[in-house]
């Protein structure tokens, strides 16, 4: 075979249709091979270009299905983990602490409370009359001695005036 | 030539890898999400179509018989996916092709770097710049047969099981795609 490969030949040849003349052709002219040599590194550099631009975008996915040990337990601990645990343990041991104070404050609270309040039972029961009954005794004036001491204080009275 | 003990312990393999899907992402993701992106040209749709083909292949694995091997398996569930996803949604994937144009130029741009001259490293650039204009210009079934062939390597056979197609009409594909690809590269030089 002298003539050199066709256009269609070329794109037979890259598809791996190729009989033996043509091989024996392209292995002694320089012209085919490197015809077919330049195609060849233009698909190659096609081929390295979509693999470099897939390398670059492709993120491969979580598992798409929950694994048994993701779904219970976290796959890597968390960095601050025991950062965490400490805080949690210091809350813990805190919270009785502070209850306890509370409660004495509450207690404290409530003697004093009480504390007012006989005061106040005291003031009530030492009273003559009921709080609410004290502007009547203000209008009304009670006199609680005897008819026969009020005529004697009477008679007191006009005497002393006589005198004078 | 494979015996029956062969090939029942193949399809055991195929199927056990099929039952653990963890395992079957993490072996087959980046060739299924590579094949996506270079057909979608966008890798939040080539993104979720792999993970829809994973998921598939895991719900469906009960009909997977072993008379392919997984990843055909799989790339046949892609091909399908993708075909679909572009015919039904062909107005948002040319929206979303032309936002991601940035990372798509730079892809039609990348040259390795070997220590090529400038002149070189510029004419190459050219030529990868072509295929891939001319990869977007195909026909669907030329596109998928195109990217299975010189991207995947996968033979005719491989094609024609993940494609469902005889493997004549694999050829037929293949060949016109690289003539309209060679046909975009003499018109670029």
């Amino acid at each position: 075979m002298s003539q050199h490969l066709s256009s269609l030949e070329v794109s037979q040849w890259m598809i791996g249709e190729r009989t033996p003349q043509q091989e024996q052709h392209v292995r002694q002219c320089s012209q085919c091979s490197a015809e077919l040599a330049r195609l060849e590194a233009s698909l190659a550099l096609f081929r390295g270009s979509v693999r470099h631009w897939s390398d670059r975008q492709s993120r491969v996915p979580r598992p798409l299905a929950p694994t048994r040990r993701s779904r219970w337990y976290p796959a890597r601990p968390h960095p601050m983990r025991w950062a965490l645990v400490a805080a949690a343990l210091l809350v813990l041991a805190a919270a009785p602490i502070y209850r306890n104070a509370q409660d004495r404050q509450r207690q404290a609270e409530i003697a004093r409370a009480d504390a007012l309040l006989l005061e106040q039972v005291d003031a009530e029961v030492s009273r003559a009359v009921p709080r609410p009954m004290e502007p009547l005794v203000k209008l009304v004036s009670w006199d609680f001695t005897s008819t026969d001491e009020r005529d004697q204080n009477r008679r007191d009275k006009t005497r002393n005036e006589e005198i004078r | 030539m494979a015996t029956p003990g062969t090939m029942i312990a193949a399809v055991e393999r195929c199927a056990s890898e099929i039952d653990d899907l963890d395992t079957l992402v993490r072996l087959h993701w980046p060739r299924v999400f590579r094949f996506a992106l270079a057909s979608l040209r966008d890798p939040d749709a080539a993104g979720s179509v792999a993970q829809d083909c994973f998921l598939r292949a895991y719900r469906s694995r009960q009909r997977f018989r072993g008379e392919c091997s997984t990843e055909a398996w799989l790339m046949r569930i892609a091909v399908n996916l993708i075909r679909d996803y572009a015919r039904n949604r062909r107005l948002q994937f040319w929206k979303r092709a032309q936002t991601s144009a940035v990372d798509l130029d730079a892809a039609g741009q990348w040259v390795p770097d070997g220590g090529a001259s400038p002149e070189s490293g510029a004419m190459a650039k050219e030529q990868l710049a072509a295929v891939w204009n001319a990869a977007g210009g195909l026909s669907e079934r030329q596109r998928t047969v195109f990217l299975l062939r010189f991207v995947e390597d996968m033979d005719l056979l491989e094609i024609a099981v993940a494609t469902g197609m005889k493997e004549g009409t694999v050829k037929v594909h293949l060949f016109r795609a690289l003539q309209a690809v060679r046909e975009r590269m003499g018109r670029s030089q």
